[in-house]
């Protein structure tokens, strides 16, 4: 009886007061969108950020005079420094052949000798694949007797850095704007429905209900508001995830992703909506309960 | 059963809304509080169900309950055990006759099929069960004070205190409301009715208590009102 007059009271409200709940409604579910698809591309962008970096090789080049044995003695000296991971010397002939299989041209037969350097290829531990020690690295290196050239592709890894870390900030800066939007409109939802019965709340008070009987159908009218407002953003999100993966071939998400989506996002709503309304509630019944 | 000990209540900057009050109110008694509006007689009954607290002085109710050391949570349990009417009624209007007669025993978190007995038992008992469906405002001004009689006795309560109860009434629908309040009595419940209708009151034996500019008066057998006398017995101190 006391959970279906919470029930009965909750929807009562959400009818009554419909225009600032549809408003709430949108507000959430547009907020989501933007909150779960920013969320998205960040993490993308990180994912491919860290596959770079897993995947990033530093090609120390050797002077054209030095030979393999200064390969080998140069990279024990690499090895002492302790970040690196893996560490391999690719010989003129090795050089040669990758050349061949990358240009299908034979380099004797273009140039009559073999003018690629001796090579050492270094793989970084991944705590080291940042750019800032990739440049001292790359500094360091360069200095030792009979290297010639430190290459990576440290213009990649700085502009996907510098873009990972703008999404980051503008990523908080949005959620911060939208929360504090989410929050005054849910607030304000509550407010009307508080001050619509605060002659029902004061009634209620007398008759010696507590807190929590008070107070519940606004928390479940916010919880309500925060799970329409997730199926709302989670259906649209799915719609532009099906969009992009029919728009372009190379694009798939796997069953869990959809799954995932549908989770996340309602779970977020409906936590948004919990917490924005129990904080709003407890003020605004408090305020009557202080005019009695 | 409910003691004022040296109460006086301040509002805000206006001093003296009542002033060290002394009073006794014995269980089963039906007593009547009279005096003029802005005698302090709400604010009397407002200190019994503890929506307001004494500036000085002290409230017990059944010795379980004082003002002077109650918590919230002890305020919710006393209020459980009163039974209140206003003269405004304070219906919930947009909930049904029954649901509004339920409320207090939906509060206390009692199953179902007790509530539906009790609230139709006590509708049946004010002659309201055939509106049971209807929302409260669609009531007639007479049938809605009936509502809210039923509301406050729900809960069995240890003291019904009605403010006013006949204030928004006409003669006969007054009468009801007091024959009403009456009838509750005589089963054993305690009855503490403000009101100035002496008209309605004249003939009654109960006791009486007078308030004045925040003061319990002492009896005087030759005060009138228009032309009743209206004391009876005397208050105390």
């Amino acid at each position: 009886m006391k959970s279906s007059f919470v029930l009965r009271q909750t929807l009562n409200s959400l009818w009554r007061e419909r225009t600032p709940v549809t408003a709430s409604i949108l507000t959430i579910g547009i907020a989501l969108i933007i909150l779960i698809s920013l969320f998205e591309v960040s993490m993308a962008l990180y994912r491919n950020l860290n596959d770079l970096k897993q995947n990033m090789v530093v090609e120390v080049y050797l002077e054209p005079s030095r030979g393999e044995a200064d390969a080998g003695r140069l990279a024990a000296q690499l090895e002492n420094y302790g970040t690196i991971e893996r560490i391999r010397v690719v010989s003129k002939d090795v050089a040669a052949e990758i050349f061949e299989k990358e240009f299908g041209e034979n380099i004797y037969d273009i140039l009559k000798e073999n003018p690629l350097p001796v090579t050492i290829e270094v793989r970084l531990l991944p705590e080291y694949n940042h750019s800032d020690y990739l440049a001292l690295f790359k500094k360091q290196v360069e200095a030792l007797s009979g290297v010639d050239e430190v290459h990576y592709r440290h213009v990649l890894v700085e502009k996907l850095e510098t873009i990972t870390q703008a999404v980051l900030i503008s990523g908080i800066v949005v959620l911060i704007v939208l929360v504090f939007a989410m929050n005054l409109l849910i607030r304000n939802t509550i407010k009307l429905s508080v001050y619509a019965r605060r002659e029902q709340i004061a009634i209620m008070k007398i008759l010696g209900a507590g807190n929590l009987f008070v107070r519940l159908p606004y928390i479940l009218e916010g919880a309500l508001e925060g799970l329409i407002g997730g199926i709302m953003a989670a259906t649209g999100l799915i719609i532009a995830h099906k969009f992009i993966a029919d728009s372009f071939a190379a694009v798939h998400f796997s069953p869990m992703v959809y799954k995932m989506l549908w989770i996340n996002t309602i779970s977020v709503g409906i936590l948004i909506g919990l917490f924005v309304s129990a904080a709003a509630v407890g003020h605004f019944v408090h305020k009557i309960h202080a005019k009695k | 059963m409910i003691r004022f000990s040296h109460v006086t209540v301040n509002y805000g900057y206006v001093p003296g809304a009542l002033k060290d009050i002394n009073l006794q109110l014995h269980k089963g008694d039906f007593t009547l509080l009279l005096g003029p509006t802005g005698s302090g007689k709400s604010t009397l009954l407002r200190l019994i169900y503890m929506d307001i607290l004494p500036s000085a002085g002290a409230v017990s109710v059944e010795d379980r309950w004082s003002s002077a050391r109650i918590s919230p949570r002890q305020i919710n349990l006393l209020r459980r055990n009163i039974g209140v009417v206003f003269q405004d009624f304070r219906l919930i209007e947009n909930m049904s006759v029954f649901d509004n007669v339920a409320l207090p025993l939906v509060i206390e978190g009692y199953r179902s099929k007790y509530i539906r007995q009790v609230a139709r038992a006590l509708l049946d008992e004010v002659n309201m069960l055939q509106a049971a469906d209807q929302p409260a405002s669609t009531l007639s001004l007479g049938e809605k004070q009936r509502v809210a009689i039923a509301r406050a006795m729900a809960k069995n309560p240890i003291i019904v205190i009605a403010d006013e109860p006949t204030g928004n009434l006409d003669r006969e629908a007054s009468q009801n409301v007091l024959s009403l309040l009456e009838r509750f009595n005589r089963n054993g419940t305690s009855i503490l009715m403000a009101t100035h209708d002496y008209e309605l009151i004249k003939d009654t034996p109960y006791r009486r208590i007078y308030m004045e500019n925040g003061e319990l008066r002492q009896p005087d057998r030759t005060m009138n009102v228009g032309k009743e006398r209206i004391f009876k017995t005397s208050t105390e101190e």
